[in-house]
């Protein structure tokens, strides 16, 4: 502990470590911004080229992605009415109506001041709480993290999904494609169908690219000749009254951004709506009506996003479960580089937690320098036609699949997912459960195994430990009440309950 | 949850298809180590393809009380399906994929990639002939310069001798430093 802020410097004095995540940074803010590129798709192809770097490097880069990436898609979202990534989403609703007034600059520049408070905040409660979960999640059982896992996929599945149907069939997808291989504890084969090659399993960057790089291109096809609208950038550095005002309501929705992050399977994007809605009912007159160019519109959707990195980053490096697909493929990388990140990870390798809370922190400050400046090359970059980026989407997919084992059965593994992965999309499944889901698979079968083998493989001394621990049950019931709440179940037993009262 | 959007060309048989594969791993999970043991390898395989086909169900039951975004019989679906889910461009794009994946090892890397970045661009940009090959020459030479000589990525090096090449450049600075 007392060696926290000197492993929380290491990125800040090394130049090289310090060049990484600022490249990083910037990357990610191009990436955010330029629509048809996400952070997701950018963060599982670079996994593949860092692949052969000293892990520091590697998560300097990706922490800087992630962190720009983030804030990057409301520089679209306000300059073209187009979400650069889904956080943005509720950015553009206010954001483009203050761009078409003549003010894109004082809307660009309050949104990077807000994100970057938001951002510090959600760092700032990632550094205060992670030791606390840490510590309690010691005392987590194996049905505890197999409960986990399973309300993260389900929460993926059914938020931002159509139905939680499709989303579990997403998620069990998902589990099965990380089943395939030789069990790992008992050497048995699973889904091998006698392929020596499929031993190891399918590599999971391979289906992650295909996913999230591929399909997402492909989809793009459809958009082909989305017109670029141009816009006049004014004043960008936002008065010191203009912070000062929105900082309570900043505060509000960053807290918001944090917790909705740190929900296993829930990220920026969920976050940023319903903070934008909890700005609509607590502003009481504002200046501009909502929908019409409010900065509370933009401040609130902006804190909550980067909140809810640092939010994210809680489950994944206290528990090992991902916040969201993002922090889900960050989990694939640390696995890459022989880190388990869960409770030990903070009492093994307590640098390794710092060492990230730095490079978070000085991310955010990256991103409020480059927010702020350098808008004229970034409209310029951001008019880059789909014609050209698609093609070059697509070609670094192919290299980054190839570049992990060098081999061209990932490459049509990457392919084959990615044409799965554009029908999914196309009908209205999402593609973030499967990942999720390979991701997770091992963890809940090799925990389910340990908890039901204590039990010496009896169902109801498992059941009735699960209601008789208070951590087991709360899970049990999130679990339960998700799924009620999005089936016919749900509305029939409200009805019949309604009748009772009545 | 209901959905109200109305039903894709080929979503029902996307939809079956899922359910088709489920089976087939709940099949195969099955086959792993049957119902030996709550513990045994072929369990938790066995629960989730189990759950996947309850999903699966629960989808194809839905998609039947949804209505057609194209009314008609079959040949109007297949119609639709061809314009909107797997248009001309969808297809041929990924047709240039395949055959690029194919070319990356025979070629080599730099090749396959020149031909894949000029053909593609061109189709899809539409600009003039001159200006596809100057973007995908450029684009080509700072991807190559980013992953294989920042980078270190191995690509397959194919007809172009690149080892050759790097070490001979890096001969001739060598020898001029000397």
């Amino acid at each position: 502990m007392e060696h926290a802020f000197e492993y929380f410097t290491i990125a800040w004095f090394d130049p090289q470590l310090l060049l990484l995540v600022a490249l990083g940074t910037l990357a990610g803010i191009y990436i955010g911004a330029i629509p048809g590129l996400s952070v997701t798709m950018a963060v599982s192809i670079l996994i593949s080229f860092t692949f052969s770097w000293e892990v520091n490097q590697a998560l300097c880069l990706m922490v800087g992605i992630y962190m720009g990436g983030v804030y990057g898609g409301s520089r679209t979202a306000i300059l073209l009415n187009i979400p650069g990534a889904p956080s943005a989403i509720a950015t553009a609703l206010d954001g483009y109506p203050l761009a078409k007034k003549g003010e894109a600059g004082t809307a660009i520049g309050i949104s990077t001041v807000m994100s970057a408070i938001g951002g510090l905040l959600g760092i700032a409660v990632l550094a205060l709480a992670a030791p606390v979960v840490s510590e309690f999640a010691l005392t987590f059982q194996p049905r505890d993290y197999m409960l986990l896992a399973i309300l993260g996929i389900l929460l993926v599945g059914s938020l931002s999904g159509e139905s939680l149907a499709k989303g579990v069939v997403a998620g069990c997808l998902g589990m099965l494609i990380g089943v395939v291989g030789l069990d790992p504890l008992t050497a048995e084969e699973r889904f091998t169908f006698g392929v020596v090659e499929l031993w190891n399993g399918i590599s999971f960057i391979a289906v992650m690219i295909g996913l999230f790089g591929v399909s997402e291109a492909l989809m793009q096809l459809h958009h082909l000749d989305t017109p670029a609208i141009k816009q006049k950038i004014s004043r960008i550095v936002p008065s010191w009254g203009a912070v000062r005002k929105y900082l309570p309501l900043s505060l509000q929705t960053s807290s918001i951004g944090v917790l909705i992050g740190a929900l296993p399977g829930t990220g920026g994007d969920i976050a940023a709506l319903m903070a934008y809605d909890h700005a609509k009912r607590v502003t009481r007159n504002p200046e501009v009506p909502f929908g019409e160019g409010a900065k509370e519109g933009l401040v609130a959707p902006e804190t909550a996003n980067n909140a809810a990195v640092g939010g994210a980053f809680i489950p994944m490096l206290t528990l090992g479960i991902p916040g969201d697909a993002v922090t889900a493929i960050i989990i694939g990388a640390l696995y890459i580089h022989g880190l388990n990140p869960g409770p030990m990870l903070m009492i093994d390798k307590p640098h390794m937690f710092w060492f990230m809370v730095g490079n978070l922190t000085l991310a955010n400050l990256f991103m409020l320098v480059f927010g702020l400046t350098g808008i004229r090359i970034f409209t310029k970059i951001v008019e880059c036609p789909r014609g050209i980026l698609i093609p070059l989407i697509l070609l670094l997919s192919v290299v980054g699949a190839y570049a992990v084992n060098n081999s061209l059965t990932d490459v049509y593994w990457m392919l084959a997912f990615g044409v799965l992965g554009y029908f999914m999309k196309i009908y209205g499944y999402q593609v973030g459960p499967v990942i999720l889901g390979v991701i997770l698979s091992r963890l809940i079968d090799e925990n389910w195994r340990r908890a039901i083998i204590s039990e010496q493989e009896s169902l109801p001394v498992f059941f009735l430990k699960m209601v008789s621990s208070p951590l087991s049950l709360v899970l049990l019931l999130s679990v339960v009440l998700i799924v009620v709440s999005q089936t016919p179940a749900g509305p029939a037993i409200l009805r019949v309950l309604k009748r009772q009262t009545n | 949850m209901l959905v109200k959007r109305r039903k894709r060309p080929g979503e029902s048989a996307f939809g079956i298809l899922l359910l088709l594969l489920s089976l087939f791993f709940a099949w195969q999970s099955y086959g792993i180590s049957g119902f030996s043991a709550l513990s045994s390898p072929g369990a938790f395989p066995m629960a989730v393809s189990a759950t996947m086909v309850l999903a699966a169900v629960i989808v194809v039951i839905g998609n039947l009380r949804r209505k057609n975004e194209v009314e008609g019989g079959l040949g109007a679906s297949a119609r639709a399906f061809l314009a909107n889910v797997t248009p001309g461009v969808v297809l041929a794009f990924t047709g240039m994929v395949i055959a690029y994946s194919v070319l990356l090892d025979p070629l080599g890397f730099l090749p396959a990639s020149f031909l894949f970045l000029l053909v593609s661009i061109h189709y899809l940009h539409r600009g003039s002939v001159l200006f596809s090959v100057v973007v995908a020459v450029l684009s080509l030479a700072a991807i190559y310069a980013v992953f294989r000589l920042v980078f270190k990525v191995v690509l397959p090096e194919g007809i172009v001798p690149e080892r050759e090449i790097i070490a001979w450049i890096e001969n001739l600075f060598a020898g001029g430093a000397h």
